[in-house]
């Protein structure tokens, strides 16, 4: 790996067309401003990372998968309080939390 | 009520305004921007966030705070913006936001990802996937560390 070391306002060139100038400097982090042509991503590692995840995680388990994990994630499962509707599906705002 | 044909529950019908929806899409899924939770009785705490653009999408959270206890938010900036909060605290679970954790079902054990939650302003439905690379927090949080498998 090339490592280059500049100051705040410094910048470096990849290629013809991006440009990487080092915004500022603070006690543990850097801001870095990154011109690049639009088709060129540009992501943090951590963003890639999620998505890769996310493509794993798209799928809703079977329903002998989903039975599984429920078992694990409350093992006295019939002590859980009954749900207090009928039994179908239905959606939620999602005031669980 | 509008219904949707999915993959996972069949035809459901919804109120329109019940939907998340996340500005950006989520990270990998760019373009679905609108998700309805479902939650089925037999299956909670689980919490399904189904897709009104793809019928074959659907993620499985948990209430982040059902995963760890302990669990503290760290959105950046740009993603208090797309949420509505001011930049200068992190919102409350529960009370401001709803925050959920994306389950990850493989054979080799069930994960978390606590690196980014989903997390929906409670007020408006708008929601993020906030990718919070300041945490310490992992993409795979093992579920049962004991090593039990899901599947």
């Amino acid at each position: 790996m090339l490592i280059m070391s500049r100051r705040q306002g410094e910048t470096i060139l990849i290629g013809n067309d991006i440009e990487i100038v080092i915004a500022h400097i603070g006690r543990s982090r850097v801001k870095v401003g990154i011109r690049a042509p639009r088709e060129t991503m540009v992501v943090a590692q951590e963003v890639k990372m999620v998505g890769e995840e996310n493509r794993a995680a798209a799928q809703a388990p079977s329903p002998a998968v989903l039975q599984i994990l429920l078992s694990q994630l409350l093992p006295e499962a019939h002590t859980f309080p009954a749900a207090d509707d009928e039994g179908d599906v239905r959606q939620d705002a999602g005031d669980k939390n | 009520m509008p219904e949707i044909e999915t993959k996972n529950f069949g035809s459901i019908s919804y109120a329109p305004e019940s939907i998340f929806e996340f500005p950006d899409g989520l990270p990998g899924f760019e373009e679905r921007r609108r998700f309805l939770p479902v939650q089925n009785p037999s299956a909670a705490p689980i919490l399904f966030l189904q897709s009104l653009e793809d019928p074959g999408l659907c993620f499985t959270t948990l209430p982040i705070w059902v995963v760890d206890p302990q669990y503290r938010l760290r959105i950046t900036e740009q993603d208090l913006e797309i949420l509505g909060f001011p930049a200068n605290r992190q919102p409350r679970i529960g009370s401001e936001v709803l925050c959920l954790a994306v389950l990850s079902i493989r054979p080799s054990g069930t994960t978390a990802n606590l690196l980014a939650p989903v997390v929906v302003n409670l007020k408006t439905y708008k929601a993020v996937q906030a990718v919070s690379p300041e945490s310490d927090y992992s993409h795979q949080h093992p579920l049962f560390p004991e090593g039990a498998a899901a599947c």
